[in-house]
């Protein structure tokens, strides 16, 4: 057990060090030979044990002691929990292609490939920004109707929707990434805004109308939005301006976007996104499978086109 | 002697992180010796013997002053008697494949040689069919006398023994093993390693008729040795090795070998070892066996005291320290040699050999896996035994 233990911890070290490449060789030889059931001969384990147990010796004769008695245990402890750790790391590796988080889909913690947790970041209702409180798990699509919201492409087989704000840093963060799926990809798209910060509140009912007054110059109205300076987005005379820009009718947006009917309408959407249990944006669901946070491209494109290593 | 200033000498003693133990394998070597063989490939690093140059001058001149310092060294009456070889191995199998001997001639050896000299017995009786007689020693190590003499009633025709022994430190009675096998009309061969470091030896008042040993041993350079051989029988003998430099002259068809010492020494040989071997010759001279000899049975004596309080440990060889050169081997019952020396290379750099020692019949016949080999030098210190013996207690109490 002691010569794949070693030969494990010699093999990594032995990248960094030209010193070690020689004892890992004798670790794999070692292993070759049990392997092939043949006995190793080579004496490596007692070289290396009498070399650990004598540098042992030197701090504590005790322990050098407890350690050349139970040092196969040892090994056994060591080797287990090295297969633990290569598991568990391994599995760290397949969740951050995966899901963009070592920790899986959706899951918050520490992962050494994302420490900062770009991956997992919503902003909040209420404004405030870092990893959501809510509950990853129940965040869906069940029971909300989708005809609500501005959609393209519709009847295509794959959907995509994105729930964001226009001045979220993780939606901005995101959306190019959806845009370039939806480009790459046929798919039937949704998009939602969800107002995590209440200067964005006044764009829902603009948002419902321009929607309602010319739906192809809507998705350029998105793209503008996005694009722009988030300290702009809370003007209305930036988005008046962008509006025009467009080919909109500024005036027939502002006068729809104070009608009751507008008004029952906002509140409408926004009681059918509560059913999602949103508690942060974005939020982009790929054929009902939701994503919170930012994550990077491969993570979309791996969901939307399934398995997929390259 | 002034051990400060003989410490002083070797590079390695000077730094004093080292104590080194291993001296039956092969000694340090002085500064002296270092800058013998540093001076030949600096300032004249040329062929001796051949060329008629400055350079091959002084290069023979050299090689000539170190094969005469080692003839006076053993006592040797003409310094042709010594032959140049790598090592004792060399210097045994050049007799054995020079001697003649042919099918049903006998050769006597003792139970505890080094496999330089056990293998080319074994070889050549597989091969020619000579006959190989085993001399047992007795449980301290010594030789059976009893059964040496039956041996050589039987009729022998070479008695070839280690002179004193690498497994135990143990010395032959060499005058009497001798004398014996000359009155049967049967030729001596020694393997004088571990003999030639650690006792004066004298050839000539010996009377042995072959005497191998290596320079490494004795602070010379590795790949250097010596066989030492009467005139007379070197000159009967014919050349193991054959070629460059061991031919007056030659034709297509025929040659005519050069006189001795030069028919032995085949192609170029080492002679930065040769020079270096005469500087250790003359630095062992310097230092006197009575101090070499004084030395080591002091702090063997040291040892063995100590080691013989240890629970289960049994040294190879008699209690006597003084009948064991500077050899301390010892094994304990259900602890791993290698990892003893191991631990105390590990704990206190301490080097000593473990195995079989180049020894694995006696080991072999007996069932034991092996041994801890500790073996001292004139340079040795009782700071350094003191430092041994309580850095083994210590490993051992962990094993």
């Amino acid at each position: 057990m002691f010569c794949i233990i070693a030969f494990i911890v010699l093999g990594i070290i032995s990248i960094f060090s030209a010193s070690h490449r020689e004892l890992a060789k004798e670790a794999f030889d070692c292993v070759f030979r049990r392997i092939t059931f043949r006995p190793c001969t080579t004496g490596f384990k007692e070289k290396m044990k009498a070399r650990l147990v004598g540098k042992l010796l030197n701090r504590s004769a005790l322990a050098a002691k407890l350690f050349n008695r139970h040092f196969e245990l040892l090994s056994w402890i060591l080797f287990i929990a090295t297969i633990a750790s290569i598991f568990w790391t391994g599995k760290g590796l397949f969740n951050f292609y995966m899901y963009g988080s070592c920790n899986g889909l959706n899951k918050s913690g520490f992962c050494a490939l994302d420490p900062k947790g770009e991956n997992n970041k919503v902003s909040q209702t209420g404004g405030s920004c870092g990893t959501g409180e809510g509950d990853e798990s129940k965040v869906t699509l069940s029971g909300v109707n989708l005809d609500l919201f501005p959609s393209k492409n519709i009847g295509a087989k794959d959907e995509v929707v994105l729930i964001g704000c226009y001045s979220c840093d993780y939606t901005r963060k995101a959306y190019p990434l959806v845009k370039q799926l939806i480009s790459e990809n046929p798919v039937n798209y949704t998009f939602a805004h969800y107002p995590v910060k209440e200067e964005t509140l006044y764009l829902l009912p603009i948002g419902y109308c321009a929607y309602k007054q010319d739906q192809a110059k809507y998705w350029e109205l998105n793209d503008r939005l996005f694009a722009g300076e988030k300290s702009d987005i809370a003007r209305r005379e930036f988005v008046d301006t962008i509006l025009k820009d467009i080919g909109y009718d500024v005036d027939a947006i502002n006068s729809c976007s104070t009608s009751p009917e507008t008004n029952s309408a906002v509140v409408e959407r926004r009681i059918e996104l509560e059913k999602t249990n949103i508690y942060g944006t974005p939020i982009v669901f790929i054929n009902g499978k939701g994503l919170v946070g930012p994550k990077p491209y491969r993570v979309y494109e791996r969901i939307l086109k399934g398995w997929r290593f390259w | 002697m002034d051990i400060n200033k003989v410490r002083s000498d070797f590079p390695l003693l000077r730094e004093g992180k080292t104590i080194y133990f291993d001296n039956a394998c092969q000694s340090l070597r002085p500064q002296q010796v270092i800058d013998a063989i540093s001076e030949y490939y600096r300032d004249y690093p040329a062929c001796s013997g051949r060329s008629m140059h400055h350079l091959a001058v002084k290069v023979t001149q050299k090689c000539d002053e170190a094969r005469k310092a080692v003839a006076n060294f053993i006592g040797a009456k003409h310094k042709e008697e010594v032959i140049f070889t790598r090592n004792t191995t060399e210097g045994i199998n050049l007799v054995a494949y020079s001697l003649g001997l042919k099918k049903g001639d006998v050769v006597i050896t003792s139970d505890k040689e080094h496999n330089s000299n056990l293998i080319p017995w074994q070889v050549l009786k597989e091969k020619i069919g000579i006959v190989h007689k085993i001399i047992p020693s007795d449980s301290d190590g010594l030789l059976d006398m009893e059964q040496y003499d039956q041996a050589l009633r039987d009729g022998a025709t070479l008695v070839s023994m280690v002179f004193t022994s690498n497994l135990d430190g143990v010395s032959i009675p060499t005058e009497e093993v001798v004398k014996k096998a000359h009155q049967v009309g049967a030729k001596v061969m020694l393997d004088g390693a571990q003999a030639i470091p650690h006792q004066k030896i004298d050839v000539a008042k010996l009377d042995v008729d072959f005497l191998a040993f290596s320079g490494h041993k004795m602070l010379g350079p590795t790949g250097t040795g010596v066989l030492y051989g009467k005139r007379e029988l070197l000159n009967k003998l014919e050349p193991f090795l054959v070629g460059g430099d061991t031919v007056s002259s030659s034709t297509y068809t025929s040659h005519e070998f050069l006189p001795i010492p030069e028919k032995f020494e085949a192609g170029l040989q080492d002679y930065a070892g040769i020079i270096g071997l005469g500087a250790a010759v003359r630095y062992l001279e310097n230092v006197g066996f009575d101090t070499i000899s004084h030395v080591e049975h002091e702090l063997n004596s040291y040892i063995t005291n100590e080691l013989i309080k240890i629970d289960g440990l049994t040294i190879i060889g008699p209690a006597d320290p003084t009948l064991r050169s500077g050899i301390v081997s010892f094994y304990l019952k259900g602890k791993d040699h290698h990892q003893i020396a191991l631990m105390l290379d590990e704990t206190a750099g301490i080097c000593v050999r473990s195995g079989q020692h180049c020894v694995h019949s006696w080991f072999n016949s007996r069932n034991i896996p092996g041994s801890v080999r500790a073996s001292l030098y004139f340079y040795n210190t009782m700071e350094e035994v003191e430092s041994f013996v309580n850095n083994l207690k210590k490993v051992i109490s962990v094993l």
